[in-house]
């Protein structure tokens, strides 16, 4: 079942040109007048460096591997990422640790190398999905770059503390509170002045 | 005029001359240059865009962007100036000179503010002094001049791209000529002479041409637009989609070529204000002071200015074969219609 194209009939004053064009113009205009009443802050662009977008929750950004409260790391090093991974760069070598494997019998696993290649990473999340402790979380920090290949490569002490302060403690909660930079809702409007 | 035949002594009548040249040309020059930064933020304006606002000068002013005027022209003047080894060289220096020069020319007739006496002497502000026998034919003698510059820059390129976009600039600045000398002609008909001062006159005596001929003036305003090269008819260049006359052209020399466009534009808007909005002529007030004419030809000029910035970020790029259509089978008859309606009633006695 096709959709029937409705033939538009131009009247003489379309054809004219002459009209349609004034209209055209008057609808820039109309724009013109709108952008240039409107502060820099609440203009459709977001200027980058001095602004930042907010980021919606599910946002996918770098990885962070999370720890137990006491600071263990949480990942098992099952390679359930690894295998789910599509883009194949995340790389896991296991050990063995704690004493709990003299004193009670059983040993705990944990990665002793966690790397992902973040310029191989396609940000899917699917190592997110895949993990079965929830150790691996994709959050939102989004300026991954550096000067050379081999620094994009994040290891295990780089995804542990990708989002912990200096003192280890978790920042990014504190730092969605009051950003250094002015930020912006992705919907809402923020006021803060900004270049025009 | 009889002092100026007394060289080398200086006289007031040669400084007044000397001083106009300077003020006018540097009047163009500035506002093309500043009309850059007006396109590029205008446009952004019209388009929901910020525009260029980054450069800073001395790293801290902002300025609405302006410092980019000064960068641009100082990365134009460093930039390597690349000659292709395939060009013809001597024309290819040549292009962006023939290009420029005859977009700064056109001003010379067109007066720009009401003609004073100081001391007894007649002091005219017009670089040419009116009667000189050239009047408004010389801006459009010079504006046609212009189609050189393309052509040239396209045909020393030896590019088949540059020469294919300079020959359907050619063929639009061609086409649209006798549309725009039939509309002028419509007026120098009513005027009875075809001197800008004379023109500016008649105006002031019974209204506007805007009002007396309308058709004409969409007729004249059109070919504008063909003849300056901009959108919508900027075949000659396309930036978008098609390669234009001066792919070959880089640094300085590209600079010239895009100021000459807007050379070419301050020329057309002064036209249309001179032709069709009473030049210099203040509405309502026809002992306007000096200065006031001076500032409602700034007005006015500015206003089309803006108009030519305005259509280009409104209006989409027409297809050749449209605007061949445009120029020979709607503007060209439109025109002979305005010049014969116009013929008709000047024998009815109006
Ligand atoms: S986000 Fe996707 S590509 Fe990146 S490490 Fe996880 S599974 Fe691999
Ligand atoms: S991050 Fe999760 S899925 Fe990947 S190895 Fe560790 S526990 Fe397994």
């Amino acid at each position: 079942m096709g959709v029937i194209v409705k033939k538009v009939e131009l009247t003489w004053l379309d054809r004219s040109y002459v009209w349609p064009i004034a209209q055209g113009m008057i609808i820039t205009f109309r724009h013109f007048l709108k952008q240039i009443a409107t502060p820099t802050s609440k203009r459709f662009t977001i200027q980058y460096p001095d602004m930042k977008k907010t980021l919606p929750k599910g946002y996918r950004g770098l990885h962070e591997l999370k720890r137990f409260e006491d600071g263990a790391i949480k990942c098992v090093a099952c390679f359930m990422c690894q295998e789910a991974c599509p883009a194949r760069c995340i790389s896991i070598e296991a050990e063995e640790f704690s004493e709990l494997n003299f004193t009670q019998g059983f040993e705990e696993k944990r990665p002793s190398v966690f790397k992902i290649d973040m310029l191989r990473c396609i940000y899917c999340g699917m190592c997110e999905e895949a993990c079965p402790k929830d150790a691996i979380w994709l959050r939102n920090e989004y300026e991954v770059a550096a000067y050379d290949r081999l620094s994009m490569n994040y290891g295990k002490w780089d995804l542990i503390n990708t989002y912990a302060g200096a003192d280890g403690k978790a920042r990014l909660t504190q730092s969605q509170e009051s950003p250094a930079t002015p930020s912006r809702p992705a919907s809402t409007s923020g006021n803060q002045a900004g270049p025009s | 005029m009889e002092s100026v035949t007394h060289l080398p002594g200086l006289s007031a009548v040669m400084i007044w001359t000397l001083l106009k040249v300077l003020i006018v040309f540097s009047a163009v020059m500035g506002i093309a240059s500043l009309w850059t930064w007006v396109e590029r933020r205008g446009s952004a304006m019209l388009q929901d865009r910020i525009g260029p606002n980054r450069a800073l000068l001395f790293g801290r002013w902002q300025l609405l962007g302006l410092p980019q005027l000064v960068a641009d022209g100082i990365k134009f003047f460093f930039k390597e100036d690349q000659v292709p080894p395939h060009v013809t060289k001597s024309l290819y220096w040549l292009a962006p000179v023939l290009a420029f020069v005859p977009a700064l020319i056109g001003f010379a007739v067109i007066p720009f503010g009401r003609d004073f006496t100081y001391k007894g002497v007649p002091y005219h502000l017009s670089i040419l002094e009116p009667g000189n026998s050239m009047g408004m034919l010389f801006p459009l003698a010079i504006g046609a001049v212009a189609v050189y510059g393309i052509l040239v820059a396209a045909w020393s390129s030896n590019n088949k791209w540059a020469i294919l976009g300079g020959m359907r600039a050619s063929a639009q600045m061609v086409s649209y000529e006798i549309s725009l000398g039939l509309a002028v002609l419509a007026i120098f008909m009513k005027v009875g002479g075809y001197d800008p001062s004379e023109i500016i006159k008649d105006q002031m005596a019974s209204g506007w041409f805007i009002w007396r001929q309308p058709l004409g003036f969409l007729v004249f305003f059109t070919c504008m637009f063909a003849e300056s090269n901009r959108l919508p008819f900027d075949f000659a260049e396309g930036e978008a989609e098609i390669v234009g006359f001066h792919n070959e052209y880089g640094s300085m020399k590209f600079a010239l070529i895009a100021l000459s466009e807007y050379g070419h534009i301050i020329t057309a808007s002064a036209l249309i204000a001179t032709l069709y909005f009473g030049g210099w002529a203040v509405p309502f007030m026809p002992e306007a002071p000096v200065l006031l004419t001076i500032l409602f030809f700034l007005i006015k000029l500015l206003f089309f200015l803006w108009v030519f910035v305005w259509v280009r970020w409104t209006l989409p790029r027409f297809r050749y074969d449209q605007l061949m259509f445009l120029g020979w089978k709607v503007l060209l008859p439109i025109s002979m219609a305005n010049l014969i309606f116009n013929a008709w009633l000047m024998s009815r006695g109006h």
